[in-house]
């Protein structure tokens, strides 16, 4: 018999009861909850290893708060101009010889691989990313760096400022990388370069980045501005100001 | 019957008697109908403004959970093993346009060093090394419908799009204020309709409360 001709069941009565619905919608929830959960205890073995392995200044290798994944992600932002013949790079600021170079004579600079961690504010981080660049420690030592200076702005696209300590912009591992585990720089990455500083939070990393200004005191940056941390240690987890 | 009846009773009593007050009528609310009608024609207005800023707005608030970052474009990176590329790099550009059907043209071939040779058009790049014919060709393209849902939301379009924001808050808050009184219930506001918004009004106040700026 249809429905239609059942004497007691209307054209509008419910195809589903309460009790029945109420049961299918909480089984659903378990399901997709329990399936969520499985995703996400997917990577736990690796992030357990990670958390557990020191880097050689004795810190963990995975801040507090960060998950793991296998590459970087884009995470948006004003794309530039990725031309690498228009693009140049200016060092200004406090220094004795400022000056602007090409991509032609950044590659002819020294040029470093290297292998290292970044840490993403929105909590993920990528364990031994490659990346291939000039040391900025090399920039600045081509510019003279006068002692005057105490902070660095590094100066992307569109306006895009972030700012930095001194002694941690000129460390050995903050780099003006073109490359990106053996290849140049995606679009979305910030191509033709980028500044990378792996001990801070990678927004301080600035992509499309068009040049570095050696400052006497700091000027917080574009997030900085808008509630992050002046700083940005993922160790102490300075993500927000 | 009941004339009668009324007459007898007049008959055989001593004493007048007050007639009983007739039941009181329940006026008809004529706003009513009138009001389920206007929340029900702007509510059909409001649909399509509703969904743009819906879906944006999940989107938006869920911007890191987007495996790229960004919920208006999609970023991709193909590779090619297309073989030796030999000669000029407009020849080689050509060959790899040809073969990878792409009719654009492109906007700059820069050759940072003797075996590498980049592409790049409008949108996308070929990263191409010409000794092994590795070629990554990477981008990005619009998703379809958040890109433009999250153009209108960010009001990133014209200045005109800006009154037509206001015009969908301002038909939201009539909705809000019509829904609570379009249909009366048996307790009106009073039962479960005031737990409810007293809920909704609720929740943003205990947030910004317990954790507000």
């Amino acid at each position: 018999m249809s429905r239609k001709d059942h004497p007691h069941e209307s054209e509008f009565a419910p195809s589903m009861s309460r009790r029945a619905f109420v049961r299918s919608a909480t089984v659903g929830t378990v399901v997709i909850a329990l399936g969520g959960a499985g995703y996400c205890l997917a990577g736990e073995e690796e992030e357990r290893k990670a958390r557990a392995t020191n880097r050689p200044d004795g810190r963990p290798k995975l801040p507090p708060g960060q998950y793991l994944l296998n590459r970087i992600r884009p995470m948006g932002g004003q794309e530039g101009d990725p031309s690498p013949g228009g693009w140049r790079f200016q060092v200004s600021g406090e220094v004795e010889q400022p000056f602007t170079i090409d991509m032609a004579e950044l590659l002819k600079m020294n040029q470093v691989d290297q292998t290292c961690d970044v840490h993403c504010v929105t909590k993920w981080t990528v364990l031994d990313s490659k990346w291939t660049g000039v040391k900025l420690a090399d920039l600045a030592a081509r510019a003279k760096v006068k002692p005057s200076a105490r902070h660095v702005i590094f100066e992307g696209f569109g306006g895009y400022t972030s700012n930095v300590r001194l002694a941690e912009a000129l460390a050995a591992n903050v780099l003006l990388a073109h490359k990106y585990e053996g290849q140049p720089l995606a679009r979305s990455h910030g191509a033709p370069a980028r500044i990378i500083v792996p001990d801070l939070y990678f927004w301080k990393s600035t992509k499309w980045i068009t040049g570095v200004r050696f400052v006497t005191s700091d000027k917080p940056g574009y997030w900085e501005t808008r509630g992050y941390h002046n700083h940005a240690d993922p160790w102490k987890e300075e993500r927000y100001g | 019957m009941g004339d009668v009846d009324e007459v007898e009773e007049v008959k055989t009593s001593s004493k007048p008697v007050a007639k009983p007050a007739p039941a009181k009528k329940k006026k008809p609310q004529h706003w009513r109908p009138w009001l389920r009608a206007m929340h029900r024609d702007i509510g059909y207005v409001a649909v399509g403004l509703t969904f743009v800023y819906a879906l944006s707005g999940l989107a938006v608030n869920h911007l890191t959970d987007w495996s790229d970052g960004d919920a208006s474009f999609k970023t991709y990176s193909i590779t090619h093993e297309m073989g030796p590329l030999q000669g000029e790099d407009q020849a080689v550009a050509d060959e790899l346009r040809k073969r990878l059907s792409i009719s654009e043209k492109p906007k700059e071939l820069y050759r940072p060093v003797p075996d590498e040779l980049e592409v790049l058009f409008d949108k996308s790049s070929l990263h191409v090394n010409t000794a092994t014919g590795h070629v990554v060709e990477e981008g990005k393209k619009p998703r379809f419908i958040l890109h433009v849902a999250n153009w209108l939301h960010l009001n990133r379009g014209k200045k005109a799009w800006k009154y037509f924001a206001d015009g969908y808050a301002a038909a939201l808050l009539v909705l809000a204020m019509s829904g609570m009184f379009m249909i009366a219930g048996k307790k009106g506001l009073i039962g479960r309709g005031a737990i409810l918004v007293a809920l909704g009004i609720a929740i943003p106040v205990l947030y910004v409360t317990f954790s507000g700026p």
